[in-house]
Formats: structure tokens, sequence, C-alpha cells
């Protein structure tokens, strides 16, 4: 009896190993021990990074996790400067701590995108003075374009693994034969020994199977309306980049679809329910006098405007 | 076609240099014609240059078929002058050469001794006994003042030595007195080594070559430590080191790796090249194994020794800096960069990449003056080169397009903001740089670009557009 005790125990304590390296609950293999409220804790250990959005953050338990692979897809290359601009938000708010952030291990250290050349040709390369404007340093974020897939995938592990970086992005285009499951399950074992975020940048690629924790597809949306000090729409304006969010992959089966408005200045992503009704341009005329032109005859002379203050004499 | 060179055996049938090679020909029916080829033969001499670093690292090259080597204060190493010069000649004709060498205190008397004498070490008494029987050729003199000097009778340079200097020097300008000073050492005469020299250098000869990676590895380990004491005394640390492999058939590879701060351990020093020999894969060929191993500092600088902080920011310095060494030893130094931005209204011009080596501490860099207030929102990503595309429809003279193609895609412009007008700059650019009106565009479908149209619609109302950037 007791060898099958042991035994027992031993097969519960090797699942448990197996279910933390694959990041799932654990509580429901083991919910009757005193050990479940040590594993619990253990798990709400791991560093999320929580939006600020309920339903986004309850879809994700409590947020991005900061120590695995996410993918993020995109469907067609056109959409590529949305999927960069998500990226870009997510790390602007790794990077730059807030109050509720300030726990976080990664604030101010330097961000890594690792970019295929098919998708710098395609897309371009991030821009300074652009991503300055849309809340992150340029001096701490780092860049390579690797000449080859497999110094692509080296360079990303060694990334992650450095420890050296808030977050690391690889940008591949399509999905590449030599980048498959084993690649990806490496990568993610990887970020997760080092506690650091990886994210795989896929421009026009197909769902495929990977060891990613979450995937997203991310698609463009118009933006978001300027507004005036009087709360009146600016006509004709773009204001801050709006995304679309589909959690592709994920734990919760159910899927999930919302658009998301980056907002540079307060570096905040919020929630929009309804993509902006674009407003067309008024455009008033160059000069402020009156809207009727002279008359060119100059038959009828206009009225002369004003209060009048003296009279001629008289005498 | 003419005989350039001709060795002792053909020497002794009668065929000699700059004979016809049909006359050679009818001497000798079946004498062996190699076409001469000075590129080949240079690059002969420069392997057995770079053979000769193992003696000293001063060495140059001289003429076309010789070396001078500075072995000032390197002869104790290998056993004193005589046992030097041995073992070069054994090695080298081993090699299958026809060497000759000579030591002395000057580049001209060695080189007359070598090609004139024997294979002998003069000393400094008796170097005018050695000089006065050779021929005035042996001066390194143009052959028309050979055959002038030899028509005056003079000869030998002894002949030359007894000869008043004035009347030498009317006839024959300062040449055949500065060769002859510089032979008996009475002018300082420098020898330009090819390579620069190292400020630190270590090496270790090993009895049994080794072949194997990690062999290579553990002896730059062990040669690391012995840089140390030489970098502590100085308080410094190497920025770029070279390890110099010396193959036991002669061929010599350098491979250098740089660091992106000063190092000194021996740990990361060997972990550079850990890196470096894993991105050189099949391109270093072992052969039967390398014979010397010798660890160069080609450039250092000061080390500080930096106490570290309780927040232990430097830590995660450290842990990059160790990162971006390691990619730059792999992937080579331009593969890692970064963005340093640049007074400019270019949008492309504002920003240049720069390795992240060099870069390294990140925000040591980025004058705060940058900021410039006074422009429109900037893409998050840009294109090398702007991408033409196919306008439709614009407002005339200065709207925005409000239909394009690019990339065979149709877009409809929903909404436009602003032109924004970037004049060329004109101390950089020449008169056909037009100036630019950027539009801020998004199409029906929520895509959002950056374009512009070149040109000014006065001038030339042909109307160019561009795409330059694409925005979140």
């Amino acid at each position: 009896m007791a060898g099958k005790a042991v035994a027992q125990e031993t097969v519960f304590a090797l699942r448990e190993t197996i279910a933390r390296m694959e990041g799932k609950d654990i509580r429901a293999f083991d919910g009757s021990d005193d050990r479940a409220d040590n594993i619990a804790a253990l798990r709400d250990k791991r560093e999320r990074l929580s939006f600020g959005i309920d339903v986004l953050d309850q879809a994700l338990e409590g947020g991005l996790p900061l120590d695995g692979l996410t993918e993020i897809r995109t469907s067609a290359m056109k959409d590529a400067s949305a999927a960069s601009g998500f990226v870009l938000a997510v790390s602007a708010l790794l990077q730059n701590p807030k109050e509720k952030l300030h726990e976080l291990t990664v604030c101010g250290l330097p961000i890594l995108w690792i970019a295929d050349r098919l998708a710098v040709l395609e897309a371009g390369m991030p821009y300074a003075l652009g991503i300055a404007d849309f809340g992150l340093k340029p001096q701490a974020f780092l860049h390579a374009r690797p000449r080859r897939l497999e110094d692509a995938l080296w360079l990303a592990e060694a990334a992650a693994a450095s420890g050296a970086f808030s977050m690391t992005v690889l940008e591949v285009c399509g999905n590449l034969k030599h980048f498959g499951l084993t690649e990806s399950r490496r990568l993610s074992l990887r970020a997760k020994a080092s506690g650091r975020p990886l994210f795989v940048l896929r421009q026009a690629g197909e769902e495929e199977a990977s060891s990613a924790d979450f995937r997203f597809l991310v698609e463009t949306a118009p933006a978001a309306n300027r507004y005036l000090t009087d709360g009146t729409v600016l006509g004709g304006s773009i204001g801050h980049s709006v995304f679309r969010l589909t959690l592709e992959r994920s734990r919760n089966p159910a899927p999930f679809s919302l658009l998301l408005e980056w907002n540079s200045h307060d570096r905040r992503l919020s929630r929009v329910h309804a993509p902006a009704k674009s407003v067309p341009a008024v455009r008033p005329s160059a000069h402020s006098g009156p809207d009727f032109s002279a008359l060119v005859d100059r038959s009828g002379v206009a009225a002369k405007l004003g209060t009048r203050l003296a009279f001629d004499r008289a005498s | 076609m003419r005989l350039v060179n001709c060795d002792d055996e053909a020497a002794r049938l009668g065929l000699r240099q700059g004979q016809g090679l049909a006359e050679a020909r009818a001497i000798c029916p079946n004498v062996i014609v190699i076409d001469e080829d000075q590129a080949a033969d240079h690059r002969l001499l420069e392997g057995l240059a770079d053979w000769c670093d193992r003696y000293t690292p001063l060495v140059a090259l001289e003429g076309r078929n010789g070396l001078f080597l500075d072995i000032t204060g390197c002869a104790h190493l290998m056993g004193g002058e005589a046992a030097l010069l041995e073992d070069i000649l054994r090695r080298l004709g081993q090699m299958g050469f026809e060497v000759r060498g000579a030591v002395s205190s000057s580049p001209g008397l060695s080189w007359a001794i070598c090609h004139y004498g024997g294979n002998c070490i003069v000393s400094d008494e008796d170097r005018e006994e050695m000089l006065a029987p050779l021929p005035v050729a042996a001066l390194r003199l143009d052959q028309n003042t050979v055959a002038a000097l030899h028509k005056l009778g003079l000869k030998r340079v002894a002949d030359l030595m007894r000869t008043p200097r004035a009347p030498l020097a009317r006839r024959f300008g300062t040449e055949v007195l500065l060769r002859l000073d510089q032979a008996r050492g009475d002018d300082e005469e420098p020898v330009s080594p090819r390579r620069p020299v190292a400020s630190l250098s270590a090496e270790r000869r090993l009895a049994d070559p080794i072949q194997s990676e990690e062999d290579i590895l553990f002896v730059t380990r062990q040669i690391a430590q012995c840089l140390l004491s030489g970098l502590q005394a100085r308080g410094a640390g190497g920025r770029l080191f070279e390890l110099v492999l010396f193959r036991v058939d002669g061929q010599v590879s350098r491979i250098s790796a740089g660091a992106s701060r000063p190092l000194r351990d021996m740990d990361r020093i060997t972990a550079l090249f850990t890196e470096r020999l894993a991105g050189l894969q099949d391109h270093l060929d072992a052969g039967f194994g390398y014979e010397i191993l010798r660890l160069n500092v080609l450039h250092h600088e000061p080390f500080e020794n930096v106490q570290s902080d309780l927040a232990a920011t430097d830590h995660k310095q450290l842990s990059l800096s160790t990162f971006v060494d390691q990619v730059s030893a792999r992937l080579g130094p331009d593969c890692l960069q970064t963005y340093q931005l640049r007074e400019s209204h270019i949008p492309e011009r504002a920003e240049t990449f720069v390795s992240a080596i060099e870069a390294l501490p990140l925000d040591k860099q980025m004058p705060r003056a940058l900021q410039v207030v006074s422009r429109s929102e900037r893409p998050i990503r840009l294109f090398r080169m702007p991408e033409p595309l196919e306008s439709f429809a614009a407002e005339i003279p200065d709207g925005p397009p409000t239909r394009f193609r690019w990339r065979r895609l149709t877009h409809q412009v929903a909404r436009a903001e602003r032109p924004e007008r970037l004049s060329p700059e004109w101390w950089l650019d020449d008169k056909q740089a037009a100036t630019r009106d950027y539009f801020r565009l998004e199409s029906t479908a929520g895509y959002r670009f950056w374009v512009y149209r070149e040109g000014l619609y006065d001038r030339d109302p042909t109307q160019r557009w561009f795409i330059h950037g694409l925005f979140a």
C-alpha cells in the first residue's frame, strides 16, 4: 500500500512539473492538498502586464504574461503597420513605468527588434522620430537585420536568455518552413526560463501551431477623431491610432475581438466601442472677411458700418 | 618573351635573366617555363611575411622577393641571433624555398650580404670588412648608376669607401652616398612594418598542433590569462582583440573580435572568440592543426573599476554589453544597430544607424536640443526609398490625392491632414532636389499613409506622388 502511495505521489509531482513547464493551471491536478495554495501563489507571481481594460485582462487571465512567447499575426502585409503599432504600444507600456507597473522588473530596459529582410523591404524600418512620437525612447531601441533565419532565431533566443531587454520582437514574413513548432517551443522555453517577454510578429501569415501562450490577430481600423477644446470634432483630422485586436489563441475558447485606441501622450490603450466616423473637413475660406465678394463694377457701394461720432459743422 | 628569373640548375646551363625564351629553348630544349604572375608572387611573399610574424611583429616587405625582420629584442626568445637565423632558414628550406639570410645592425648591410654574400651574422666591429669586398650593386643602386660606376673603375664597395665623397655626390647625386651610409650603419633607415604593432600580445607555442575548436578556445583562455597582468599594469582593458593562428603548414589566420566596453576578464575574452569561431563555421580550415596561437590587443582603453551600486543598474548594462559583444562577434558588428538622431528636417536624414557596439552605454548619446516642436507626427515605419504611387485625382494646386494606387491596390482617401512643406537642404542638396509637401492620409479601410508630392505646382504641374511611411 505504502509503495503504491509513494508511486502515486511521484506521478503527481511529475505531472505538476510538466504542467508548470507548460504554464498550465496546476490546481486542477492537486486541488485537495495544501500544496495547492503554494502553487497558486507561484502562479500569481508570474509577471503580467495589465492593459487596464477589464475585458481584455480577463481574457488574458490577468494580463499579458511577461515570461513567455506571444504571437501577433496579420493576415496581409497591408496590416503590417497596425501590428507594428500594437507591438510598439505594448513595449511602450512595458518600458515606461506607471505607478501600478512599478514592480515590473523590465522597466527601463531597451527593446530589441529583430526584423526579417523581407519585412523591412515590404513595410520599412521602424523610424526613430516616429517611435519617439509613438511614446518610446529611440535611444533604447535596438534593431537587427540578420541575413538568415537561423541567425534571427539564434539572436532572438540569445536576447531572451540574456535578460538585457524589456522585450524582444522577432518579425517574420509569412509561415516559414524552418520556423515551426520546434523552434517556437524552444523560444518559448527560453523566454520562460529568463522571465522576459518575446513577441513573434508574423506579417501576412496563416494561423499555425506554435507554443505561444496567446496569439492575436491585428487589423487596422479608422483612427479616432481629434477633438477641439470645446468638445467638437475637428473635421478631416486623423487622431490616435486604432487597431482591431482579435484573440485567436488562448485558454479561453470564446472568440474575442475589440477595438483599441493608443494614446501616445498618455501611453495608454483604451477600448473603443464603435469605429470612428470620419467627419469631412469643413473648409472655411481663407479670408475672414464678408462671404460675398465686392462688386466688380462698383455700381453699389457697401454701406459703411459703425457709429458716426461727429457730424460736420452745419454752418 | 623573356626569362624573368631562373634557378641554379638553369644558370649552370647558361640561361640568364632577360634572355629571350627562344634562345633559352635553343640552349636547353626541355626547359620548363612558367608564366610570371606578379600578383601571386606578392601573395606568396605576404603569406611568408605573415608566417615570419612568429619571430617578430615587425615584418616589412622588401622589393619583390625579400623580407626585412626587425628582431631587436626578439632574438633571445629564440636562443640568440644565430639560432634564430638557422631556425628561419631551416624551416623555410623545409617548405621548399631557397632562402638566404643575414643578421646585421642595418637593413642595408643585411640586404647586401644576403644578395652577394652568404648566410651569416655580422657583428658591429667587422661591418666595414664584410662590406668592402662586395660589388657596388650590393648597395641597392639602380642599374644605370652601377654601370656608370663600373665605367669609372669603381667596382667594389671598398673603391667607393676610398673615393672622396664630394666628387661622388657631384657626379652621381646623393643616392650613392646615402646607400653607402645606410649600409655602413651611419645613416638610420627605418623599416616600416606591414601591420600595426599590437599594444599587448601573448602567445603560446605548442609541441603538438591542435585542431579542434575546444582546444583552440582552451588555449585562448590560457593566453588571455597571461594578458591580464599586462592590462592591469596599464590600467586598461582591450576593446579589439586579434587571435593569430599559425598553422603547421605555414598558413596564418587572423580572427579579430571587438568588445563594446574594455575587457580584461579571460572568460569574456574567450566568450568573444567562442562566438566568433561559431560564426566562422567552416571558413576556418584547421588542416593539420595550429602550432602557435597568439592573442593581440589591437586597441585598448582605460578600464574603469566601477563600484557596483545597490540598485545594480550596472549589472543590467553589463548583461546588455555582454549580449552586444556576443552578437557582434558572431554576426558582425553591423548586425545590431541603434538610432542616432541628427539635426535635419528631411525625414530620412534625421536618423542614422550606428552599430550598437559603438553606441553603448545607450543613454550617452542624443542631445536634448533635437526636440523639434514645430513638426507634425511622424510615421512609425519609414521606407528607405520612397515608393512612387499613382494618384488618380488630387486637389489642385496644393491638396492631397483623393484616390491613389500603391502596390496594385487602390485606396480611396477618407481623411487627409495638412500639407507639411519641407524644403530641401540647399547646403547639402543640389539644384535637382525638390520641395516636398507631406500629407497624412487615411483610406476608407483605415490604413494610414504618409505621402508626399514632389515639386511645386507652379513650376511643375505634373504631380509626382510618393509614399514614404506608414502610420500605426
